[in-house]
């Protein structure tokens, strides 16, 4: 995606951001180093049927392997109290990392995947709780769109661009925010939503962000996002919730189905 | 595009020379701080106490590394690159005071510190963001660590730099950001798009 994006752009300053990317990508994984010094906060995504529970006590094997992973100067420790800001200097901590199951009756395989979500890119958020007038429904939705604009414009340099975005539509505040994260820390980056409403507003989206002139690392240009994910679930007939979550380029993530008779699935 | 190397202490000339959308490298010391390093610094001034290191001249970089610990106690760098810089920008002041010249970071600062650098004779320096193996090889040796205490990301490091960068002039001392330039013209197109 950011050599796409490197085709599309003529100017020299966007053009030398995404070649130093690509560099940095490359020599990273030669060199078995970290692409980023930010190893963000991590979320490990779960999923199962009644055939495929855990069995076993997946917080305890997650925590111990980020603390292993940080011995091993794969992560920075990161981690801190959320008020004294006290750094335990291991990536230990209450919380971490995070975990959302999810129960799928029927789901043969038990379902994993760690995201690595950078931390810059969370000054960029936003979360609005709109009402139907500020929809702007009559509007073809402009209200909505012009919000995530002005977000995206707002952020600016700060989430890493070119970034992603996940936006969370439906259920109450807590429900819009974990959709816009699970929207752009699961789904592929160039997958197309089955949803034909929801990929027309990711398609559109991702077009006029991109014509706002950004650009990589915030200092102009073509791409300023590779990807607009939208996800959304039912909402009470009084509220419009909607949440967007940034994430950096380095989309920092692994998957693992495991099924019941011993067979593996690695994802992305 | 000519590479254009500059060498720190910086002067307020060398600063005052660079213009928006030069691309410029580092040579000399570079500190690294973020949030609780200004806090500690900020603090330490106002009870009167001595700073470790002399930040006139200095580059400061928005970063926290990942670092291995060597047997004879001493660090060397695995990679290292930009935090978002905005987070800092309450310190404009004490930065300027300090007769720090150059902020290396990624996403701008805003309105205060621009002001302030057209005042002081200071600039804002962009790295390419999440390119923390590319950074690393301009940086020699960490040379020293204060304020360890406050975790590996807060603290003050000093890298010694051999030719850091690509850095892109973000923030210059005569009252130009590309930030908010770029911004300014994002707002218009958006008004155009959605009203």
């Amino acid at each position: 995606m950011l050599e796409g994006a490197l085709e599309r752009e003529s100017d020299e300053t966007p053009k030398s951001m995404l070649r130093a990317m690509l560099e940095n990508e490359k020599k990273a994984g030669e060199q078995g180093k970290p692409v980023c010094q930010s190893p963000g906060f991590p979320t490990v995504y779960v999923s199962f049927g009644d055939n495929s529970l855990p069995g076993q006590d997946l917080k305890k094997i997650w925590a111990e392997e980020l603390v292993r992973g940080t011995k091993n100067q794969l992560l920075r420790p990161s981690m801190v109290h959320p008020l004294t800001r006290v750094n335990p200097g291991d990536n230990s901590g209450t919380g971490v990392p995070n975990f959302e199951f999810d129960y799928n009756p029927g789901q043969e395989y038990l379902e994993m995947i760690v995201s690595f979500k950078g931390c810059g890119a969370e000054l960029a958020n936003a979360m609005q709780i709109f009402t139907v007038a500020k929809l702007e429904k009559d509007k073809n939705y402009a209200g909505l769109k012009r919000w995530v604009l002005d977000t995206v414009i707002k952020g600016g340099g700060k989430p890493c661009p070119p970034a992603a975005i996940g936006i969370g539509l439906g259920g109450q505040m807590d429900v819009a925010c974990k959709l816009a994260r699970k929207a752009v820390s699961v789904r592929r980056w160039d997958d197309v939503n089955p949803d034909p409403m929801y990929a027309e507003l990711e398609r559109e989206l991702l077009e006029n962000v991109n014509s706002l002139g950004i650009g990589p690392a915030g200092t102009g240009g073509k791409t300023t996002l590779l990807a607009v994910k939208v996800e959304g679930v039912s909402t009470h007939t009084a509220i419009a919730p909607a949440a967007i979550t940034f994430h950096c380029w380095t989309a920092r993530r692994a998957g693992i189905r495991l099924f019941p008779d011993g067979r593996e699935e690695r994802i992305f | 595009m000519a590479e254009k190397i500059l060498n720190i202490p910086l002067s307020e000339q060398d600063v005052r020379d660079l213009r928006v959308g030069d691309v410029v490298y580092l040579k000399g010391r570079i500190f690294t701080s973020r949030d609780m390093g200004h806090f500690t610094v900020k603090k330490l001034m106002d009870e009167g106490k001595p700073l470790p290191v002399d930040f006139e001249g200095a580059a400061v970089f928005h970063a926290g590394p990942v670092v291995r610990k060597r047997e004879d106690g001493g660090y060397d760098l695995v990679v290292i690159g930009p935090t978002t810089s905005i987070r800092m920008e309450p310190y404009h002041k004490m930065v300027a005071d300090l007769k720090i010249r150059a902020i290396i970071g990624k996403g701008g600062l805003a309105e205060g510190s621009l002001k302030q650098f057209e005042e002081s004779g200071q600039v804002y320096l962009q790295a390419a963001p999440g390119c923390a193996v590319v950074l690393a090889e301009g940086v020699r040796r960490i040379e020293n660590v204060f304020f360890l205490e406050l975790g590996v990301p807060e603290a003050l490091w000093v890298l010694d730099a051999e030719k850091f960068g690509p850095l892109v002039v973000g923030m210059d001392a005569h009252g130009k950001s590309v930030y908010a330039e770029i911004r300014k013209e994002a707002d218009q197109r958006n008004a155009a798009l959605y009203g």
